[in-house]
């Protein structure tokens, strides 16, 4: 499964880079490191633990390894989590810098979440490739990896433009396939990527990942009925949970989306359209 | 009797070299503190602009110069590329300590830029490099005061050592 495992390995502490190399080359999926605690790896298998235990240098060496020495441009920082080289995303635990009650940072990271972006072909194999859709399933299910095979099947056939608003989906370096017609727009919220996509690139089709707030329900809305697809993910067991959830509200009601895929943690996944088992 | 001439003369010059060579020196100091304050000047605009990640910084500030500054730069953005320094300054340092032509002034200005490279947000970046710039600016101008004299002073000194050396040893 292809994967940007080098600059996963070059944001790793130099300590742990040899035995994580060894032990998680093909089937790593997370790297939990914790100050005192030992490092764990979380494979496909299950979650083993290093012998080696995680120091505040480490978590410190990986958060500017990861931004690259650069805190200006990990401005995501204050939402929790760090994209690195290759698509990697990292969360970030700890203390909270807070100021005029709004979080601008971590002070010092006590915890880190090292996701691996891999990409998985044939993930997508059944997946309906015309029409809207939302993607759902719960935190580690394969959304964001199920969404990039799915661009990359529709481009075979129709320009599909991509607002990839963490840097994830198609992380710069040329790192995973993005298919031949497919214009992706990295860094930019979602509402004001739409909105650019739409006027500039005349897409058939607008990807983007994580609906987690109303901004990005209302940049989905905005884009509707302008005579292109929209494919999106977002954090919902299944449709029922969708319409539930508050911040989902709108999205739901307004039959934006012909279709719901809902993915389950086993990588398993059926289709829905508009709440009703297809 | 010749050779007290040839070895008074080869003292004279040899001092005076030395005159000379303490004017070039100080002349190449101001001129890689000039090139110092440029380069600063240009990562404030860059950051400013494009808000550049650090390695491309220094590769782009290093491609503005030339001579011993280019290569401090280039050092520091390998050593932030090889990402095996826990922080920036560290980084810095190690690449400082790779140059050792590096003048004291120009030596002492990257060190102050490292303690506050990659600890900041966009604008508290920027600040600590103009607080830097206007610090190299100020020393520049130190010496470039009255430096032809300066220079003028040092190849005498040079050559009247000499021949007082000369004289005493002939």
């Amino acid at each position: 499964m292809k994967c940007a495992w080098q600059e996963l390995l070059m944001i790793l502490p130099q300590r742990l880079r040899g035995e994580i190399d060894r032990r998680g080359k093909e089937t790593l999926q997370e790297v939990r490191l914790r100050v005192g605690q030992r490092v764990e790896l979380i494979q496909s298998a299950g979650s083993e633990f290093l012998t080696a235990e995680a120091r505040p240098e480490d978590l410190s060496f990986t958060v500017n390894a990861a931004s690259r020495y650069s805190p200006w441009s990990a401005e995501s920082a204050s939402e929790g989590y760090i994209t690195a080289p290759g698509g990697h995303r990292i969360g970030l635990c700890g203390e909270c810098a807070i100021h005029n009650g709004i979080v601008q940072g971590i002070r010092a990271p006590t915890a880190l979440c090292i996701r691996v972006a891999r990409e998985h072909p044939g993930i997508g194999n059944g997946v309906p490739l015309s029409g809207s859709m939302l993607i759902l399933g719960p935190p580690g299910s394969g959304k964001t990896t199920l969404l990039r095979e799915i661009i990359r099947r529709r481009s075979q056939k129709e320009c599909v433009a991509v607002v990839d608003e963490r840097g994830e989906l198609f992380p710069l370096g040329g790192v995973f396939d993005t298919g031949p017609r497919t214009d992706v727009l990295t860094g930019c919220r979602k509402v004001q990527g739409i909105q650019l996509l739409l006027k500039t690139m005349g897409p058939s089709c607008i990807a983007v990942d994580e609906i987690t707030s109303k901004d990005d329900c209302d940049a989905l809305i905005s884009g509707a009925w302008c005579g292109v697809s929209l494919i999106a993910t977002a954090h919902a067991a299944d449709f029922g949970d969708l319409r539930r959830r508050k911040v989902y509200g709108d999205l739901a009601q307004r039959g934006i989306f012909d279709q719901f895929l809902v993915l389950r943690r086993d990588k398993s996944w059926h289709l829905e359209r508009s709440g009703y088992a297809v | 009797m010749q050779y007290k001439f040839l070895g008074a003369a080869l003292v004279v010059s040899g001092c005076g070299f030395f005159g000379i060579l303490l004017a070039v020196n100080c002349r190449r100091e101001t001129e890689m503190l000039r090139s110092l304050c440029s380069a600063l000047t240009f990562m404030c605009c860059e950051l400013g602009a494009r808000m550049t990640p650090l390695p491309e910084l220094c590769r782009c500030a290093g491609g503005h110069c030339a001579g011993g500054i280019r290569k401090a730069f280039l050092a520091i953005a390998e050593e932030l590329d090889a990402q095996v320094a826990p922080d920036a300054t560290c980084c810095v340092t190690a690449a400082v300590n790779r140059c050792p032509e590096l003048p004291r002034r120009c030596r002492e200005t990257f060190l102050k830029v490292g303690q506050m490279l990659g600890r900041f947000d966009l604008q508290g970046q920027m600040d600590a490099i103009e607080s830097a710039r206007q610090e190299c600016e100020r020393e520049r101008k130190e010496l470039e005061d009255n430096q032809q004299q300066r220079l003028r002073t040092y190849k005498t000194l040079g050559f009247c050592a000499g021949a007082a050396l000369a004289i005493l040893l002939f």
